[in-house]
């Protein structure tokens, strides 16, 4: 409370300006059969790639579906990519940063290793490779079925997950030499009480600066994966999928199809690399209440 | 018992230098940081360990508590071999020796109010819930602080403050023995007072054994009963405080005696006396 | 008194605070005269480091100087231009902080870095500049100072990259040095020797001397006179026989009274309660009255004048 107290003393405008399109953004892919004025699969051959008017507001594609009704509901995949892919990367690596660093020794060194291994598999090559192999049809494991997308997220949450394990790692390094949890530790603290309860809080700020900036970097990711055609199926809309199907109108002038799937892939970008901007100034000691010694 | 509660026998602590390569190739040195000490503590004493950096003192400060391990030798928790004690990690021996540390920044979690670092200490010593909090101000009383402290977070406290706050952890356990590393020295001259004058009162009243670990040499004569002077890694006098002090027999002990600003009473020194201790220091 | 080197005249110093600014030095007025050596003793938020940034111009971003005049030899440092200070820092007025690690910089030779000082100031060739670092590291007892210069500070113990600062404070032969709690961050022993090689330059270069400190037996052995700061104020100043012995303000004495002696009766120490005020909670009148067993009403009322008493001057209502 006191924290977000002083954010809403501290933030600038272009943290204010992040937060708005981030929850502007969130609220329409959660609410899109509310906001969205039409269906995003309904083709009207009447009205195919209709200019902005009044009554489609971004045009329609070739189908003559409502582009802005696809963009709200492709915010969807766009967003459950990238936020599905930091949960998974964060959960992953994280847990990974944390036991290098409180374990040290071997248990460290053998950790720290597999994750630079990790880091160093192509795998965004990798994920289109394995798409491309699995193909991109539902996955069935069980009687559990799992959409593409699951695919794509687990991949690029995987992508992800040496970027956590090193920033955690890094910070963790530093908060388990100090003097509270070597106290915690003498007091008969287990393991688990002194790695969950006094390294992991004290090591938040920066995982929650870097999930922001990465949640931007898998809305990217989606949406090329998505482009190359093997990310969001057709007719299902995805930003990806709609630049990669507004190809054809560069040529013959229909400069609606491929430039509001841009700007909202663009702005909401610059959304939440404001908001991690804001959250990292947020976090720095340098604007903590603090006092000044001469 | 009568025996000491806390004993060193023959205790090094080294540490390997150079990279994996020089470990491979046999060219790594060890960093010798504690050479061989045999020491014996005795229930009640308050001990002084005074030393400059290098010379083993804090080392030896975190091999009594268990939170490194000696290469060679052993230490003896009450008769006990603390190599053996320390196999349980949570068991009845750790609450009965306890910590104190320097860096007063350092030292709480800056993320805990001073009510749950208690709670979460007394927690662990089996403290049913519900006689925590009266414990914890109990406890805060104790060190001198007002139940105003126990909602605020460290950052809102004074570093004399917080060094309190961080006795009060450690008194908490109920501990027979307190290690106490450098507890004043990163503390404001007027703040160091009252802190020591506080260590003085509780170990008297609580009946703490103490080790009390200082360059300052004039802090540990107003507190301690008795002196280990360290070099080097190694123990180069020791004795009853006063006694030390006023007739030094090493000529380390003799030189840190005279190297204690002393004022306008120590302008007459002349320089050439230092000098001389320094030569043959090396 | 002679005419003064330094005169600090009514010197204010302010932080950019989110609610305006907080003052942290609240009208500082003292003198220092050629070859004088003066302590500032003072406790962290006394003022008595960001006072001498103030003087050397190197407040930073967050602070200001927002009030009166620092004269050196004639001229005005606050109005100064920044070329000028240039000039001035280094080759009239020399710095020395507490932490010689982070004082040189890891990836230079020790004598690189005096001759660039050197070399910054006067116009000298390569191998004269050489000549002077190396007459420099001699000066204060550097050994083998010829191969000492490539050396790299990692190479050196603490207190020889303590000297080897020194060395380059003094290569210019500047009229005053300020050392900044110079021996705080070594061991004791080290600590008498940097103190005695003070005082030694000092002796020999005709060297002004400001020694900033905490510790006022530290201080009272090297120096003549003694400014004692509390709350962003100069509380006391004075010889320094006088303050160390007969200090009449209630915070010099306890200042004292609570560091322990090697000598002194037993017993617990004369302790001051409470802590130093914070920055921006000021109070109205001494800032010393909160924690002063002599307060009266008038003290926490009203700020008392730093009124001149024979050779030293003290602000207190009830001094003793």
């Amino acid at each position: 409370m006191n924290r977000l107290a002083r954010l809403a003393r501290a933030a600038d405008w272009t943290g204010w300006l992040g937060a708005a399109i981030v929850v502007v953004m969130i609220g329409a892919a959660l609410l899109a059969p509310l906001v969205a004025p039409y269906d995003p699969v309904a083709i009207s051959i009447e009205h195919r790639l209709s200019a902005p008017d009044a009554a489609h507001w971004l045009g329609t594609d070739q189908a003559g579906r409502d582009v802005l009704s696809r963009i709200i509901h492709g915010a969807r995949a766009s967003l459950a990519v990238g936020i599905g892919a930091v949960i998974i990367g964060a959960l992953l690596g994280v847990s990974a940063g944390l036991f290098a660093a409180y374990k040290g020794g071997l248990g460290d060194q053998i950790t720290m290793r597999i994750v630079d291994g990790v880091a160093s598999i192509p795998l965004l090559v990798w994920a289109i490779a394995i798409v491309g192999i699995l193909g991109v049809g539902p996955v069935t494991i069980g009687s559990l079925q799992f959409p593409n997308e699951v695919k794509i997220v687990t991949l690029v949450g995987c992508l992800f997950s040496p970027v956590f394990a090193r920033v955690t790692y890094a910070v963790a390094r530093r908060i388990v030499g100090a003097d509270y949890v070597k106290a915690r530790y003498l007091q008969g603290a287990s393991h688990w009480q002194i790695a969950l309860g006094e390294v992991l809080p004290n090591c938040l700020s920066p995982i929650i600066v870097q999930a922001t900036l990465l949640v931007a970097i898998g809305i990217v990711i989606e949406a090329s994966i998505s482009f190359v055609g093997l990310g969001v199926q057709p007719p299902q809309p995805s930003w990806g999928t709609m630049l990669s199907d507004a190809r054809n109108a560069l040529y013959s002038g229909e400069w609606w199809l491929p430039v509001f799937p841009g700007i909202a892939i663009s702005v909401t970008v610059i959304g939440f690399n404001l908001l991690g901007d804001a959250v990292r100034d947020l976090f720095d000691p340098r604007n903590e209440a603090r006092t000044l010694v001469a | 018992m009568s025996g000491p509660i806390l004993a060193l026998r023959g205790v090094t602590k080294s540490y390997p230098q150079g990279g994996l390569l020089d470990r491979l190739l046999g060219r790594a040195s060890n960093f010798v940081a504690l050479d061989d000490v045999t020491l014996q503590i005795a229930r009640g004493d308050v001990v002084g360990i005074v030393g400059e950096s290098g010379s083993g003192k804090s080392t030896l400060a975190s091999l009594a508590v268990g939170l490194t391990r000696p290469t060679t030798g052993e230490i003896l928790l009450d008769g006990e071999p603390l190599a053996a004690l320390m196999r349980d990690h949570a068991g009845p021996w750790r609450r009965r020796i306890q910590m104190v540390f320097q860096d007063s920044g350092s030292a709480l979690n800056p993320r805990k109010t001073i009510a749950r670092c208690l709670a979460q200490t007394l927690a662990l010593r089996g403290v049913p819930r519900a006689t925590r909090e009266d414990e914890s101000m109990a406890l805060l009383a104790l060190v001198g602080l007002g139940s105003e402290m126990a909602p605020r977070l460290p950052h809102e406290l004074s570093g004399g403050q917080r060094q309190r706050v961080g006795l009060a952890r450690a008194l908490a356990m109920k501990p027979d023995i307190l290690i106490a590393d450098e507890p004043v020295s990163s503390l404001d001259v007027s703040l160091q007072a009252q802190v020591i004058n506080l260590l003085s009162r509780l170990t008297r009243e609580l009946g703490l054994t103490l080790l009390f670990i200082s360059h300052d040499l004039a802090v540990v004569r107003t507190l301690c009963t008795r002196i280990i002077v360290m070099r080097k890694g190694r123990i180069v006098e020791e004795g009853p405080c006063l006694d030390v002090l006023a007739r030094p027999a090493h000529p380390y002990t003799q030189l840190l005696i005279s190297s204690v600003p002393k004022g306008i009473a120590g302008r007459r020194a002349p320089a050439a006396a230092a000098a001389s201790a320094t030569s043959s220091v090396g | 008194m002679s005419a003064p080197l330094l005169r600090i005249e009514e010197l204010r110093v302010a932080f950019r605070g989110t609610g305006g600014l907080i003052e942290a030095v609240r009208g500082v007025d003292f003198g220092v005269a050629p070859g004088e050596v003066v302590g500032i003793v003072g406790e962290s938020g006394s003022g008595k480091s960001l006072s001498m940034l103030a003087v050397m111009r190197l407040l930073g971003a967050t602070a200001r100087a927002t009030g009166g005049r620092v004269i050196f030899d004639g001229e005005d440092l606050l109005a100064a231009t920044e070329a000028r200070m240039r000039e001035i820092r280094g080759r009239d007025i020399a710095m020395v902080f507490q932490d010689p690690q982070s004082s040189l910089n890891p990836a230079l030779t020790i004598g690189r870095q005096v001759t660039d000082v050197v070399r910054a100031h006067r116009r000298v060739s390569a191998s004269e500049a050489r000549r002077i670092a190396v007459e420099a590291l001699e000066r204060v007892g550097i050994s083998e100072a010829g191969r000492r210069l490539d050396a790299y500070p990692h190479e050196f113990s603490g207190g020889m990259r303590q000297r080897a600062l020194i060395a380059m404070a003094i290569a210019c032969r500047p009229r005053l040095l300020i050392a900044d709690e110079p021996t705080t961050a070594l061991d004791v022993t080290v600590q008498a020797q940097i103190v005695e090689l003070i005082a030694e330059l000092r002796r020999d270069l005709g060297l002004a001397v400001i020694f900033i400190s905490h510790n006022l037996h530290l201080v009272a052995e090297i120096v003549d006179r003694v400014v004692v700061m509390y709350g962003g104020k100069v509380v006391e100043d004075g010889p320094a026989a006088d303050i160390e012995l007969a200090a009449r303000h209630p915070y010099t004495r306890l200042l004292r009274a609570c560091v322990p002696s090697l000598h002194g009766p037993l017993g617990p120490l004369a302790a001051i309660e409470g802590a130093p005020p914070r920055l921006g909670r000021m109070p109205a009148g001494c800032p010393f009255a909160p924690r002063c067993p002599q307060a009266a009403d008038a003290c926490e009322r009203e700020m008392p004048p730093l009124a001149t008493d024979g050779a030293r001057r003290i602000a207190c209502w009830r001094p003793q």
